[in-house]
């Protein structure tokens, strides 16, 4: 599976391409994956039970996963997965 | 109560006299100051019906009770008045050193009223105030005043406020200008102050307000820094300003558009989000008494504006000048905001009315006749510029444009109003309600029309669990980010520093209680933000406004968007009513959205109504 990864915190980046295979097409299992590969970056977004940390969110294609379907979100071919601090305002 | 002084300066520019104004200890508590105070203020002292640009209308600016108390993020004054682009309520935030001079010699505030014969300017000190003649700056763009001001004073310190071109000749979107990179841009604050003739206000204090406790509010400073030091939210924030914000927005699809017909930009990305700002960054800067040092100083790097820097671009005027005018040259948004800056015009509302004119042209909206022969499309830097100088200085059809976006739409006809983007007449910032329809309800409901400050409802429907697409819950949500922002905008610290470090309420009332010596618990916060929003609210009441106010344009109730997380959505008007409802319930105001009458009693405001 191949999906697009941000990261939005001290150092941000923009639009990787990652291939991964998960378990599952479930949001639990990719970010699991992700974390295998992906460790470092990922440490200051997430939780070890991959929850995100206080302070940060993760969004599916722009929405946040936890007004879809939570960690049973499925993710496609091609998705955005995006980690984030929370910034607030402009 | 110690941190304040309890009196304020009133000038007649009139009569040409000042003189001392005493302000009930009371005031403090149930109003705390800034936003709060200016409430009482204006719905006290100015009469209903006011022309807002006539000598009769009032120009408050207000300092907070932690003001000149070092507390984290607390160099901030709000500027407040009835706007002329409104005819409602206005207040208007900035940064700068007057705000601490203010204090320092010896005020809480200044009322200004009158109009003066000819252009002045005020210089304040602990013994008054004096009334000079400002004929040689008149004229002069808002970094020339500032130098000039600066160069006779010799007071590196020194506070200074300034009105552009823009000002001087009442364009409705002039703000007024600070440490020269520094706004309190909406509302057409600059255009009042224009009217009274009054070119710039300078102030040079001498001693602080008398604190309660000096060493705790270094405690807690020293305490927060440490704490900011290790919140990842802070550092992003301390590298990246508020330019990160626009990945968010245009991650989550709510970054305006070509004059919000769409929702994200691809373009944007690594041009003029945050990577692409901090290619051009040369320094970080604070604002005084403040660590966050979120502020960036960008020089244009390449191009006709090689070399133009600026403190910014933030991210309102990157979305406004950006994505919304289809313009992806960071140089020409440089120049843009130096532009606005100097010559004064509110770079939201100007982006915005660009916007909403490059939308008229493609159109055919606007024969060229009628245009004096201007026309601007998306993506046409030399037009966007154009169109600001053309505004600020009332030239050809920018003279339409500097009465705001809604009153060009009444001009052009021809169905512009549905894509005027506006609420109260007050100009969108750069989010689409679309695409987090808590945004619509906090917008909507805005005293001085389309608000980003009161509430920041994408901090929960983008990177929070609310489900952005719905009108479920957001009343709730939308209430009480307001009533947060609102005990933060009366104090007048800084809302930013609060979301980042996180500072939490408990926080901001152990700051008060250092520096005023009185305490004040969440309930007393929850009461007193219910209670300036609700004669706020009774002030524009009076003005005539209600429910019918509270709306938003055709093109974010009725145009699914087409692109982005959203796509497909709008507010749509069952929603709208849905959240308006829920709202005025969750205010105690009735479904005209008037304040009932045990709302009235229960903020002890009953009295205010009847004695109308």
């Amino acid at each position: 599976m191949r999906v697009i990864v941000n990261t939005f915190g001290a150092d941000i980046k923009l639009r990787q391409e990652i291939v991964l295979e998960p378990a599952s097409a479930s949001l639990r299992d990719v970010l699991s994956a992700l974390r295998e590969q992906y460790r470092a970056p990922l440490e200051r977004f997430l939780n070890d039970d991959l929850s995100p940390r206080e302070g940060a969110a993760v969004l599916v294609n722009g929405r946040n996963m936890w007004s879809l379907d939570k960690f049973a979100t499925t993710i496609h071919e091609g998705d955005e997965l995006t980690f984030t601090v929370m910034v607030a305002g402009g | 109560m110690k941190g304040v002084h309890g009196k304020l300066l009133e000038v007649d520019l009139t009569h040409g006299t000042t003189r001392e104004l005493p302000i009930p200890e009371e005031h403090f508590r149930r109003y705390l100051g800034g936003r709060g105070l200016g409430a009482r203020l204006l719905y006290d002292m100015l009469p209903a019906e006011t022309d807002p640009m006539s000598p009769d209308n009032l120009l408050i600016f207000l300092t907070g009770p932690l003001t000149g108390s070092m507390a984290t993020g607390s160099s901030k004054f709000v500027v407040i008045t009835k706007s002329p682009v409104t005819h409602a309520w206005c207040d208007a935030y900035s940064s700068g050193r007057i705000a601490v001079q203010l204090k320092k010699a010896g005020y809480d505030g200044m009322v200004i009223r009158g109009r003066a014969n000819h252009p002045c300017y005020l210089r304040i000190h602990e013994r008054g105030a004096d009334i000079r003649d400002a004929g040689h700056l008149w004229g002069k763009d808002s970094f020339a005043t500032e130098a000039a001001l600066r160069e006779a004073d010799d007071d590196p310190a020194l506070g200074v406020s300034s009105i552009g071109p823009a000002g001087e000749k009442l364009v409705k979107i002039a703000c007024i200008n600070s440490d020269l990179y520094r706004q309190a841009g909406r509302g057409g604050v600059g255009a009042v102050m224009g009217s009274k003739r009054l070119k710039a206000i300078v102030i040079a204090g001498g001693h602080d307000a008398p604190l309660h406790d000096r060493k705790q509010v270094f405690g807690l400073n020293k305490e927060n820094y440490q704490r900011a030091l290790v919140s990842p939210v802070a550092q992003a924030r301390m590298k990246y300003g508020t330019p990160l914000t626009l990945n968010i927005t245009n991650t989550g699809g709510i970054l305006p558009t070509k004059n919000f017909q769409f929702s994200t930009w691809e373009k944007a990305l690594e041009k003029i989000d945050s990577v692409g700002v901090h290619r051009s960054v040369q320094k970080n800067v604070s604002c005084l008494s403040c660590f966050i040092h979120c502020g960036l100083i960008t020089e244009a790097a390449e191009g006709k504006y090689k070399g133009v820097t600026v403190e910014g671009p933030e991210y309102e005027t990157l979305g406004l000048f950006g994505s919304n005018l289809l313009i992806d040259s960071l140089p020409t948004i440089i120049q843009a905001n130096v532009l606005c800056d100097m010559l004064g015009l509110d770079t939201i509302s100007a982006g915005n009315i660009i916007g909403f004119l490059m939308e008229c042209c493609e159109r055919g909206l606007i024969s060229s006749s009628k245009a004096d022969g201007f026309d601007v499309r998306f993506g046409d830097d030399e037009g966007a510029l154009a169109a600001i100088e053309m505004m600020a200085h009332r030239r050809g059809f920018g003279d339409i444009l500097a009465a705001g976006v809604r009153a060009a739409a009444q001009h052009i006809g021809e169905g512009s109003d549905r894509f005027a983007m506006q609420v109260k007449g007050l100009e969108f910032p750069a989010y689409d309600p679309r695409g987090a329809f808590g945004s619509g309800l906090s917008y909507a409901v805005s005293p001085r029309g389309a608000c980003h400050r009161r509430a920041w409802p994408p901090a929960k429907e983008i990177l929070g669990n609310y489900p952005p697409y719905t009108a479920e819950g957001k009343a709730e949500m939308v209430c009480e980010l307001y009533d947060v922002n609102c005990v933060l905008h009366s104090l007048l610290v800084c809302d930013m520093p609060g979301k980042f470090i996180p500072l939490s309420m408990e926080d901001y009332a152990k700051y008060l209680h250092a520096v005023t010596g009185e305490s004040f618990s969440m309930d007393d916060f929850a009461e007193i933000a219910g209670r300036i929003e609700t004669l706020i609210r009774l002030f524009n009441v009076r003005e005539g406004f209600g429910r019918k106010d509270d709306t938003l344009p055709h093109r974010t109730l009725f145009e699914p968007l087409p692109d982005g997380p959203g796509k497909g959505q709008c507010i749509g008007e069952a929603n709208l009513d849905r959240m308006l409802d829920e709202y005025y319930a969750c205010r105690g105001w009735d479904s005209n959205g008037a304040p009932t009458k045990a709302t009235l009693t229960k903020y002890d405001l009953a009295e205010d109504v009847a004695n109308r």
